[in-house]
């Protein structure tokens, strides 16, 4: 409350009442000071961020190919009813979206309990936070080989595993039904250490007071993690769910590398498929309209969960 | 003084020497006009190779070469990526069956004109078929391969299996599925010793058009009427290229696929993904591969090997298909470009460019300096790419069609209907075809 109070004294003297501007040679030096420590970044993210959208947007309505891109012939919206006419859009965005849910699902108890015992005084909590940060620094193409060799449906180390159990082989990568599973266990396999790390910070800088309060008011320790923990952790879990889901739905090593988004289209995710459509099928205006709605998608994402997952605590 | 006098007149006679070119190099003194620069993008270990290029140079003093080199993985999207930048390479070496696409883009510059008199005599049918797009030829081509099905001599004598040597006795697929079974060892889908081993191509999971398709197309007959599904089969692709409907989803196609799949699935004798070195590691009786595979086996026969052609159901077919060379059409020196492009691929540059590697040349005049084609095993190439040799369906949109092609045969190889999945990427090549 206080820190919120500072700014806004702060914001309304530095600026003149209805104008914006600043009000006297200090501040403006200041503003300009300001400008230019801001412009080099500013100008990078204007260079190689907003104006490629722009040429992307641009390039949606046209139907190119990248051999001969001088030949782009403008066609309006097709780009974009083709999406609807054609089925492959809307399978590789259902993929995507289930990826991403089964990534979110599964990363945000996994990385909080692991949290949860990072943040404890059990013995081994450096070895389990180097453990699973491992992952994390991994290159993906790294950790999507070693994946591939896990799965491999003949020799793989998980099936000799399933063969101790008496469980006969799977076919995994090979299977419409096992391949995004597999993929999301090896997404939320390299992805949990994040999260764990994001959740622990969180956890680190709660108030001991309000636990210590509620265990003095004879709450369980179930109860205050419950009642106390997880609500006052909502900012903190909301920025892993939209981290999370920004994540999932850019990825492209797993599919680009582990299955070529196959078989028959049941990995076939949305980047990957934009790649494939620009690169190798040569439309690169259906490409970037791919891209423009993937961007809408997930701003719409995003604005979405930060709406529902708004915090209503404070601390 | 008399030093510095004699100094100095050395340093005169030494400034008149350098000055009549009596003691500049060779390439200096020959070249009178203005240097020119080709740039080459091709990929590692590929040619046009040292030798023949410092041969060429010697004739040729005013040109100079910069060579880029991406790995053959990333080559189609460099030079996708390249030929449309304001400084285009003015040589490529890509994958041959791009040759079409390449032409219609207007990336390749047609160099029908450039190509010497006996050419067209000289070169192989299914080279120039691949290479040519509308009445002309886009590239020479310098080097061939095919697929044949080499064999561990231990592994199918030990099976009592003697593997047909020459065309006239190749198997039919039936037969050779009797082979693969009686070879194995283990259970089938997963034996310590596979029937056929996985393809080196690509992650080493099935589907590749190059090595796979041939399946239903040799289901096809290319004798039949025009109009008839044997014929449309066998082509897989309409002749103009801009038709694949009903030339994949045929009944001949889909008894071949269903044959296809069942390798993979019901009698288990291929594995679905990659094992590194399976064959030359004796864990596979049987092998499709390039003549590369040989070359490596005669160069250090880890194993006793033996080659057979590949089998067929109806039409006995391969594909053919290399790397190749081609001059761009947006080069700033064109005619250097498309000399260069030509010579390395004619007479004693194709040869030195062929001699390289170990594969097979495109010119039938030079097959006979290549004794290791000249008796088996290597022989069963060099027949296959003269009587069976056929491109990959040739058209403007091969890559995509390759892609697509790829996608639903590995689908087939996994478990997929092949019924449904033809079907399937009929619609899809067709959307890229009509766009």
């Amino acid at each position: 409350m206080s820190a919120t109070n500072t700014l806004s004294t702060a914001s309304a003297t530095s600026v003149k009442s209805g104008t914006g501007k600043p009000a006297t040679r200090r501040q403006k030096r200041d503003w300009i000071f300001a400008a230019g420590f801001l412009a080099p970044f500013m100008i990078l993210l204007l260079i190689f961020q907003y104006l490629p959208l722009l040429v992307m947007a641009r390039n949606s309505v046209y139907d190119y190919s990248l051999l001969n891109p001088a030949a782009a012939k403008f066609v309006g919206l097709r780009n974009f009813t083709d999406m609807i006419e054609y089925e492959d859009a809307a399978v590789s965005f259902g993929v995507t979206f289930l990826f991403a849910l089964g990534v979110v699902l599964f990363v945000i108890p996994v990385a909080f309990a692991l949290a949860l015992f990072l943040n404890s005084k059990l013995p081994a909590r450096g070895l389990v936070r180097t453990m699973i940060m491992l992952p994390v620094v991994t290159s993906s193409v790294v950790v999507a080989t070693m994946w591939s060799f896990l799965l491999d449906p003949s020799n793989g180390l998980i099936n000799g595993v399933l063969n101790i159990v008496g469980i006969g082989n799977q076919p995994f990568l090979t299977s419409t039904s096992q391949a995004l599973p597999a993929l999301i266990a090896m997404t939320v396999w390299q992805q949990v250490g994040f999260g764990a790390i994001l959740f622990l910070a969180g956890l680190q800088g709660l108030p001991a007071e309000l636990t210590e309060a509620a265990r003095i008011d004879g709450a369980t320790r179930r109860q205050v993690l419950w009642n106390v923990t997880i609500p006052l952790l909502s900012r903190t879990t909301l920025f892993v769910v939209v981290i999370m889901t920004v994540f999932s739905l850019q990825a492209f090593a797993p599919a680009f590398l582990m299955t070529q988004g196959g078989p028959q289209e049941s990995t076939n995710l949305i980047v990957y498929h934009i790649y494939n459509s620009a690169f190798i099928m040569q439309q690169a205006g259906y490409a970037s309209a791919l891209s423009v709605v993937l961007l809408l998608v997930v701003l719409a994402i995003s604005m979405a969960q930060m709406a529902l997952l708004r915090s209503r605590w404070n601390y | 003084m008399n030093a510095c006098r004699l100094f100095f007149a050395g340093l005169l006679g030494a400034t008149a020497l350098y000055g009549t070119g009596a003691v500049a190099q060779d390439k200096a003194a020959a070249c009178t006009a203005e240097t020119v620069t080709l740039r080459i993008l091709r990929t590692p270990g590929n040619y046009p190779y040292p030798a023949p290029m410092e041969a060429w140079q010697k004739e040729n003093p005013c040109v100079k070469f910069e060579i880029n080199e991406v790995p053959f993985a990333q080559l189609a999207d460099t030079i996708s990526v390249q030929a449309a930048s304001s400084h285009p390479p003015d040589i490529i070496v890509y994958d041959g069956p791009n040759t079409q696409s390449y032409a219609a883009a207007g990336i390749l510059l047609p160099i029908t004109k450039y190509l010497p008199r006996e050419w067209d005599a000289d070169i192989l049918p299914a080279t120039k078929a691949e290479h040519s797009y509308e009445g002309e030829v886009y590239s020479p081509g310098i080097e061939q391969t095919t697929v044949a099905m080499y064999y561990n001599k231990t592994l199918t004598d030990a099976a009592g299996i003697k593997p047909p040597q020459e065309l006239k006795d190749a198997w039919t697929w039936p037969q050779a599925l009797e082979a693969f079974k009686a070879c194995q060892q283990g259970p089938a889908g997963a034996p310590t010793v596979w029937g056929l081993g996985p393809t080196r191509f690509g992650n080493g999971q099935p589907g590749l058009v190059y090595q796979d398709l041939i399946y239903q197309r040799s289901a096809g007959d290319p004798k039949a009427a025009p109009e008839s599904s044997a014929y449309k089969t066998f082509w897989a692709l309409s002749p103009d290229g801009k038709s694949v409907d009903g030339y994949l989803n045929t009944p001949e196609a889909i008894e071949g696929l269903k044959f296809y799949g069942s390798l993979f699935n019901k009698e288990g004798v291929a594995p679905k993904v990659g094992i590194p070195n399976a064959f030359f590691d004796s864990k596979a009786c049987f092998y499709i591969d390039t003549p590369a595979a040989g070359s490596a086996l005669l160069k250090d026969p880890k194993i006793e090997w033996g080659i057979t052609p590949i089998p067929y159901f109806k039409s006995p077919v391969v594909h053919t298909g290399s790397t190749t060379i081609g001059a761009t059409a947006r080069s700033k020196n064109p005619e250097i470009a498309a000399k260069f492009v030509v010579d390395m691929s004619w007479g004693e540059y194709a040869y030195m460019n062929v001699s390289q590697r170990g594969n097979l040349p495109t010119l039938k005049s030079l097959f006979p300096r290549f004794e290791v084609y000249n008796g088996y095993p290597m022989k069963v190439f060099v027949d296959q790419l003269q009587e069976w040799g056929q491109p990959r369906p040739p058209g403007p949109k091969f890559a995509q069609y390759d892609k697509l092609v790829t996608d639903a045969l590995r689908a087939v190889a996994f478990g997929g209907d092949p019924a449904d999945l033809m079907a399937d990427a009929e619609k899809k090549v067709q959307r890229v075809l009509d766009r």
